[in-house]
């Protein structure tokens, strides 16, 4: 009797132990039904995107139904002009295996912003359906007309420094960021004397409008030639790229340094003349300013034989400006004791900051006075000899 | 400028200039030896007339008296330019020859006038030999007069001049120094007695253009020199003095013959 309750009691041990394990295993089944299943998702599926923009997104599976089934993909709300697919090993696909396990099954969605692409926030649902159940994943896509629908033009150093007789060279670029092709037309506002000249990089040839195809850029080298004379200082050329529907412009800045140069001449250019002996001989020099900026107190020296003098119109030129020419006179005056020929006299102008030389090659002539004294002393001789004649002569 | 101023670009100049050690160049032969040629023609022109008697004769014939003397010197005169202008073209037509190198206008006047300055000193000695052919009775007499003053003149002044200005301006201890000035000028000017003298410096200046100045050049007159040449004019009005000098000289030679053979007693 008491054996049978005895077994009895273990049967209800075991019926409610296995119950317990029943339950227990039920609950862990609809604690895995809950958690797992099938679901599609994506890492980034917020994104801002530019006009004419191509993006991927990469769609991830998981399957935790403990079985593999085919997912049919599809993609609704999908803008006008638009175009998006699925895209699975570089091909397009309609639909995924997802297999079971940890791991993800993958496939991509492609989506095409069209050129005209209007600003604002667009939402495509894609939907993934199959045996396993279906899964649905909002893409939003904001697209921002603000940074690209305007175009640029950009110039890499700008602001550039050189002196007088520098030709600068600016590269700039002009990006087309419309939907269209554009035809960019130049102009520039130089100050006079100045010459721009706009050639595509990389080439020689000139132009004055370039086509940029939509959403691409064209470099260019822009030569700004400051005149001859230009003074030292700053000098802005306003340039400005003008399309049909877009105006772009630029400031491109030179300053142009100081230079200082002096040029002593004569106003022929010839650096020779001829003097006599002890004669004081005048010559016209020119003093030019030939560089950009005005020289203030030029002295005017010279260096000539001994006892040789060369004095100066003006000792010195209070101020020159930049290009101005100086005319003055130079009186030199060979020693008495100059021989024919030639002789060297260096006349310098000089200011603090620079100086010119001019070499003189002087041509000291024998006086031609004494040439004709010769000739009068023959002729006084021809009429000592007829006085001999009429006196002695004739007998 | 450089070419035409080197004095190598003269290459024609230099053949009357350029001498060996056993032969004179063409200009020392003219200074040296020309003048033999004046004296040969003039010392016995008059003298000898008187000597052979023809003297009287011809001062017999319907002519003025002065026309036999003025020919003598023309006859002479026109013999040296002869010779002179002879030999000089002589000379060139063979240098052009051998060098194959035709003359500048430059070197042609420059021989020119080199060849004018030859027949001018060859007739002051020529004045000078009928002077003395006139003076002296015997045609012996003149020509050894003749020729102890060429000799005199063309070999021995510079020994004379140096000895001069060196007894009066002693080059020898402190005082050298400063004398050094005066002697030199001195000499010169005793050199320029001669006419072997006159004519060597004028023909070496009138041939050779890169000689810029007769005389004493000093320091201060070649600095700042440049090497150069001169140009004809120039080289001419050098030399002017010279050419006037002996010019001078042949007309008071002539003239002091003229008037000594006007005043002459020829029918004696």
């Amino acid at each position: 009797m008491i054996g049978y309750r005895i077994r009895r009691a273990r049967r209800l041990v075991c019926r409610l132990l296995v119950l317990a394990t029943v339950l227990s295993m039920l609950f862990s089944l609809s604690a895995g039904a809950s958690a797992g299943g099938f679901e599609m998702g994506t890492s980034y599926p917020g994104q801002v995107m530019r006009p004419g923009d191509e993006l991927d997104f990469t769609l991830e599976f998981y399957n935790t139904l403990g079985y593999g089934f085919t997912a049919a993909l599809t993609a609704s709300d999908i803008p006008s002009g638009w175009t998006g697919r699925f895209e699975g090993n570089g091909s397009e696909i309609s639909s995924v295996y997802v297999h079971s396990g940890e791991e993800a099954s993958t496939a991509t969605f492609h989506v095409e912003v069209p050129d005209d692409a209007a600003q604002g926030t667009y939402t495509i649902n894609l939907r993934a359906a199959g045996q396993g159940g279906s899964s649905s994943l909002a893409l939003t896509l904001e697209v921002n007309e603000e940074a690209s629908g305007s175009s640029a033009l950009t110039t890499e150093y700008a602001e550039q420094q050189g002196s007088a007789g520098t030709a600068f060279t600016f590269s700039s670029t002009i990006q087309n960021n419309s939907a269209d092709s554009q035809t960019y037309s130049f102009s520039s506002n130089p100050p006079a004397g100045w010459m721009v000249a706009i050639a595509p990089s990389g080439e020689s040839t000139q132009v004055s409008s370039v086509t940029v195809e939509a959403h691409s850029t064209q470099g260019l080298d822009i030569t700004v030639t400051p005149p001859e004379n230009v003074e030292a200082g700053t000098y802005t050329i306003p340039l400005s790229v003008v399309s049909a529907s877009e105006s772009l412009s630029e400031e491109l800045s030179v300053e142009i340094t100081g230079s200082y140069a002096l040029q002593l001449s004569t106003p022929s250019g010839l650096l020779s003349f001829d003097a006599n002996a002890n004669k004081q001989t005048a010559v016209t020099i020119s003093v030019t300013n030939t560089g950009n900026v005005d020289l203030q107190n030029i002295n005017l020296s010279s260096s000539a034989p001994d006892s040789w003098t060369v004095e100066f119109s003006e000792s010195s030129i209070s101020v020159l400006e930049a290009g101005a020419t100086q005319e003055l006179t130079a009186y030199v005056t060979p020693s008495d004791e100059a021989i024919s020929g030639d002789y060297v006299v260096t006349m310098t102008a000089s200011s603090d900051e620079t100086s010119s030389a001019a070499e003189f090659r002087v041509s000291v002539k024998t006086e031609t006075i004494w040439g004709i004294v010769g000739i009068l002393l023959l002729v006084g001789v021809g009429a000592c000899l007829w006085y001999v004649f009429r006196t002695y002569g004739r007998r | 400028m450089a070419s035409e101023g080197t004095g190598s670009s003269f290459v024609f100049l230099q053949l009357f200039t350029t001498g060996s050690g056993s032969i004179y160049s063409f200009a020392t032969f003219i200074a040296f030896l020309g003048p033999l040629a004046g004296i040969i023609l003039g010392f016995d022109a008059v003298s000898n007339e008187r000597t052979l008697g023809t003297l009287n004769r011809l001062a017999s014939q319907p002519i003025y008296r002065d026309a036999i003397i003025n020919a003598k010197f023309l006859a002479g005169a026109t013999v040296i330019v002869l010779i002179v202008f002879t030999l000089g073209i002589y000379v060139s037509a063979v240098g052009l020859m051998m060098i194959g190198v035709p003359p500048g206008v430059e070197e042609v006047l420059r021989i020119a006038a080199f060849l004018v300055l030859s027949a001018v000193y060859i007739a002051v000695w020529l004045a000078f030999a009928l002077l003395f052919s006139v003076l002296c009775r015997h045609a012996a007499t003149a020509a050894l007069a003749c020729i102890t003053i060429w000799l005199f003149l063309s070999l021995f002044m510079s020994l004379f001049a140096s000895g001069i200005a060196g007894a009066l301006f002693p080059l020898d201890g402190i005082e050298g120094v400063s004398n050094l000035m005066s002697n030199y000028q001195l000499e010169l000017a005793l050199n320029r007695i001669s006419p072997y003298y006159l004519f060597s410096e004028a023909a070496s200046t009138i041939l050779n253009p890169s000689v810029r100045s007769i005389g004493i050049v000093t320091m201060s007159s070649i600095q700042g020199a440049v090497v150069g040449t001169l140009p004809f004019t120039q080289s001419l009005l050098l030399v002017w003095p010279h050419l006037v000098v002996m010019a001078a000289l042949a007309a008071a030679g002539f003239a002091a013959a003229y008037i000594r053979f006007m005043r002459q007693e020829i029918r004696a």
